[in-house]
Parts: structure tokens; sequence; C-alpha cells
């Protein structure tokens, strides 16, 4: 970096402010980015449960009405109609089903997401902090400049 | 704290672009242009898809919560 003339002790005084600014903005991106993919995992995980647990309920439902159908036509004779209970079953059936659909959405949306995810978080992990060191080593440099400036010299 | 992670994602790009365009008016040399290069430029456009991926993600779980309660 670079700065002459008479304004120069301002002008740097605003670019390492500038710089400090910046990396301050650095690390607290890579920490809530950091957060923001737990957080999605975690969505990830709960919509998950959530679906299980609704295929458990409409699996439960399905052989219960089954088995209400199943009492109806033991015990009834050709004039009792079990209509509602094979209704029923269908409902439970169709039900279950489409929630195992939404099951295997979410399963595929997730991994390809996690193509995308894993690429970013690399670079959270690896290149981001790069990148503050090359930031922090700059601001040292330009510390010292100024300090050299402030003694009598002025670099250029 | 937005509800959605990636709402909070969003805001946090938004401030990190902010300081970076902060720190551009001032640092304009070689090194800048290398920094950018190297490190700003990657880094925000795998942000940026990332963050549309994770709310594309939101949204279908989303859906997949309001579809699936009878």
């Amino acid at each position: 970096m670079t700065w002459v003339g008479s304004g120069g002790t301002n002008r740097v005084h605003a670019d390492i402010d500038a710089l400090k600014g910046f990396h301050e903005a650095l690390v607290r991106f890579r920490y809530a980015q950091r957060a923001v993919a737990e957080r999605g995992d975690d969505e990830i995980e709960m919509t998950r449960a959530s679906l299980a647990a609704k295929a458990s309920h409409w699996q439960a439902q399905l052989e219960q009405r089954q088995a209400d159908l199943d009492a109806c036509r033991a015990r009834s004779g050709a004039t009792t109609d079990c209509s509602a209970y094979a209704w029923a079953v269908e409902q439970a059936a169709e039900r279950l089903e489409h929630v195992r659909r939404w099951q295997q959405r979410v399963d595929t949306e997730a991994s390809e997401f996690g193509g995308t995810a894993s690429a970013f978080l690399d670079l959270l992990e690896n290149d981001v902090p790069r990148a503050e060191r090359q930031l922090l080593a700059l601001i040292a440099s330009l510390e010292a400049a100024r300090r050299v400036q402030a003694g009598g010299g002025l670099p250029v | 704290m937005n509800t959605r992670p990636d709402r909070d994602g969003d805001e946090q790009l938004r401030l990190l672009d902010a300081a970076w365009e902060e720190a551009a008016r001032y640092w304009r040399d070689e090194v800048a242009r290398q920094f950018a290069a190297d490190h700003w430029t990657p880094l925000a456009q795998q942000a940026r898809a990332y963050l549309e991926a994770l709310r594309a993600l939101m949204d279908m779980l989303e859906t997949a919560e309001r579809e699936t309660d009878f």
C-alpha cells in the first residue's frame, strides 16, 4: 500500500482502520457462517425426525384401520357395508406413501446440498484463516510504517 | 436473529461485503488486487452459492412439513 503527500498520516490511519474493520468482519463472518451451517444441519435433522414420526403414525394408522376393516368383513355378511373402513384404509395408505415420498425428497436434496455446503465450509476452515493472517500481516506492516512516519520518515 | 439460518447467513454476508467495500476504498494496489482474486472473489461467490442452496433447502423443508400435516 502506498501513500504520499501532506495528507499521508490521515490517509494511512483510514487505510489501517478500514483493513482492521474488514479483518474483524471476516473473523465474525467465519464464526457466524459456521453457526449458520450447524443450524442448517439441525433443520434437516428436525425435518427428518418429524417426517419419520409422521410415517410411523400413518403406518400405525394403516395397520389399525386394516384390522378394523378385516374385523368388519369377518363379522358381517353380505349385507354389511364396510366401505367406510375400506376408505379409511385407503386414506392411511395414501398419506403414508405421501410422507415417504417427502422423506425420499428430503434425503436426496439434503445430499445434493451437502456438496455445496462442504465446499463452502472447506473454504471457511482453510482459505479464510489464510486471508485473515494475510490481512493481519499487512496491518502490522502498515502500523510499523506509520510509526516510522511519525518518527520523521515518510514511506512512499 | 432471524428465524431461518439462510437469512442470518445473508445478513452476515451483507455486513462482510460492506466492510470489503470500505477497505477497497483505500486499498487499491497490486496486493489488494491479488487479495481480491485469491480470497475475496472466491469467498463471495461460494458464500452466495451456498446461501442460495441453503435458502432453497430451507424452503423445501418448510414445504415438506406443511405438505405432510394432515
